[in-house]
């Protein structure tokens, strides 16, 4: 797997190109600054970009932005962001054109290197990754919508989950329960939310997409 | 760095003060003094030439020609009031002024403040006027009898009246005489001037001052504005110290995690790798560390708490680069904000004078006096600096906005550099 890395700490971006390598990833370059991120990827065509959301110049958003252009140019680039701290509007931003290939985690959640390099490969084959934390904000700050208060808390633990691009399996087994038990809460959850088994898009997405819609509307 | 004995806080080294320290504050009291006084001079001179308009204006106003001509004074006394303001506030506490008064005549006749305008004027244009004049003639009669031995001889017949009055000097007991008379007058400045200023200022500091009964919402708009400016320093603090902690500490405790991650997986294959990888970790939690130290500083120095202005400014000058001298005078504790403001400002000059300055020496002086915090801080190097430039004076110049007080930067090329603060105490 190539992988390019944009991280403004020297020391952070170094730290992360040695886990990588030592877990045997290709790391082909890497960047302080969103324009040579952009510039990287357009080099060296990585499968991955791993993108620090505060850079220079302001320390904003510029990691949003430059994962924004850069999936602009090459739709199918995976992309995971890694922010100091979860904030919405960016999780919206960035998850709002599609879901698919990405990934908006915490920094701290690569010390769990497992966990981690699961996530980075689940992005790298078109998956999803988002942090948990972003997934419970979600959940507190949606509560007022009262489609998802028909959920059952089982039901939100389950779509939780999905969110945070776990499959079924993977899902039964954080919850210790059976993959049948799973399939049932997903379709219930899929008939909770209006989302017919005619529905050409993906269900799992467009569950997740609904959250997102519904914090957009709501703030 | 040296240390000056009239350092705050340090009990023996004040009472050990020399007589050369009492001389030279004694001098530069009534120095201060004579300035103060010859300043004076310059408005009560001002105040008598339109006492004369205002007399004339109301003999004239009789036959009716000087109820036209009214408003012109009126309006001349009240920039003169303004002036007179400015300028005690510049050698003292601020003279609040009140709301502009009418100029209309009939208003005006009415007006309290006009009125107080006009006692003032009266007291100024006499008093103020032969105070301003002992003021400046001291000095130059002092100068003139001590010097006398020196240049008597060379003066023609008849002209070597001494400053009394009585008699010409013709010998040299009369001339040592003279100059006796010289060390007289400095005495009398002395111990004089101080009293004298004081006495020229009086009128102004009670009847220019805003009455108590008069409206005060001009001040409270100018308060609301400066509250206004505190909040916002405040709110550029906290991003500021948002940003360092997300950007610094935090950034250095992921690396930590990120590292002990690497370490666990490589614990088993590679026990050497693992170690060379917990060793970085174990230095970046020091960094984390330093950082944190580093942020918690910059939001209130403990240092300030545990040791006092003095204490905190001397340990800024012991890590300044450029040889620096401090010298502090405030014998009370200013709000702690206020105090933090003082040393971040000397914090920031330091760093700028050793940055690009270029200078040899620095000296630091803080007085607090009258509920005022005056600080300065002196260069002999280049000169030059720019007031307006650099986002540290910008982030310094907003600090003491909120505080209400003033930062002036002289600053001429080829030096030497005056930053002057002055800070309400806030106690």
């Amino acid at each position: 797997m190539r992988i390019v890395i944009a991280e403004d700490d020297a020391l952070l971006r170094e730290g992360l190109a040695l886990l990588l390598r030592a877990e045997g990833l290709d790391v082909v370059a890497t960047a302080g600054t969103p324009d040579e991120a952009l510039d990287a990827i357009d080099v060296h065509k990585p499968d991955v970009a791993i993108l620090d959301v505060r850079m220079p110049p302001t320390h904003t958003d510029e990691g949003i932005v430059a994962a924004v252009e850069a999936r602009r140019r090459r739709p199918d680039l995976a992309v995971l962001v890694l922010s100091a701290y979860v904030e919405q509007s960016f999780a919206t931003e960035l998850l709002g054109g599609g879901v698919s290939g990405l990934g908006y985690l915490l920094k701290e959640r690569v010390g769990r290197v497992e966990e981690f390099l699961d996530a980075l490969h689940r992005v790298a084959a078109g998956g999803t990754a988002i942090d948990p934390e972003v997934v419970a904000q979600l959940f507190t700050r949606s509560r007022q919508d009262t489609r998802l208060e028909r959920l059952s808390p089982r039901e939100r633990d389950v779509l939780a989950l999905m969110a945070e691009g776990l499959g079924n399996s993977a899902i039964a087994e954080k919850l210790v329960v059976t993959d049948g038990a799973v399939h049932k809460h997903i379709r219930s959850i899929f008939a909770k939310l209006d989302l017919s088994p005619t529905d050409q898009v993906d269900r799992r997405v467009a569950a997740v997409l609904r959250y997102l819609e519904d914090l957009r509307r709501l703030t | 760095m040296t240390t000056s004995a009239s350092e705050a806080g340090g009990g023996a080294a004040v009472q050990r003060e020399s007589f050369k320290d009492i001389a030279l504050r004694t001098l530069s009291t009534a120095g201060q003094a004579i300035a103060q006084l010859a300043s004076g001079l310059n408005t009560a001179v001002l105040a008598a030439l339109l006492l004369l308009w205002l007399a004339l204006t109301a003999v004239t106003s009789v036959v009716g020609v000087g109820l036209l001509m009214a408003p012109a004074p009126l309006r001349a006394l009240h920039a003169l009031a303004g002036r007179e303001r400015a300028r005690l506030a510049r050698r003292g506490p601020e003279v609040v002024a009140p709301q502009p008064p009418p100029t209309r005549l009939r208003a005006a006749l009415v007006d309290a403040t006009t009125h107080r305008e006009l006692r003032w004027l009266v007291r100024h244009s006499t008093l103020g006027l032969l105070l301003g004049l002992l003021g400046v003639l001291l000095p130059i009669t002092a100068v003139r009898d001590t010097a006398f031995p020196l240049y008597w001889t060379f003066m023609p017949e008849n002209t070597t009246a001494t400053s009394l009055g009585i008699g010409n000097a013709q010998t040299w007991p009369d001339a040592l005489a003279v100059a006796l008379l010289g060390v007289g007058w400095i005495a009398i400045i002395l111990g004089l001037a101080p009293g004298m200023a004081r006495l020229q200022s009086g009128p102004g500091r009670r009847l220019l001052a805003a009455g108590p009964d008069v409206d005060l919402s001009l001040r409270v708009a100018e308060l609301t504005a400066t509250r206004a400016a505190a909040l916002d320093a405040h709110a550029t603090e906290l991003r500021r110290i948002e940003r360092s902690l997300h950007d610094g500490a935090q950034n250095r405790l992921v690396s930590v995690a990120v590292l002990l991650g690497a370490a666990r997986r490589m614990v088993a294959r590679d026990p050497a790798g693992a170690d060379e990888l917990l060793e970085r970790a174990q230095s970046a939690a020091e960094t984390a560390l330093a950082e944190l130290r580093t942020v918690a500083r910059g939001i209130l120095p403990p240092v300030l708490a545990d040791r006092g202005l003095a204490g905190a400014l001397s340990g800024l000058a012991a890590d300044c680069a450029v040889p620096c001298r401090i010298d502090v005078d405030v014998p009370e504790r200013c709000a702690a904000s206020v105090e933090a403001t003082a040393y971040f400002v000397v914090a920031e000059a330091l760093t700028n004078i050793a940055k690009h300055s270029g200078a040899e020496h620095a000296v630091v002086t803080a007085r607090g006096s009258g509920g005022r915090l005056v600080l300065s801080v002196e260069d002999d190097g280049r000169g030059g600096a720019d007031a307006d430039g650099g986002s540290g004076l910008t982030g310094i110049r907003r600090r003491i906005a909120a505080h209400d007080g003033d930062l002036t930067l002289t600053s001429p090329p080829g030096g030497p550099t005056v930053l002057t603060v002055d800070l309400p105490c806030g106690r």
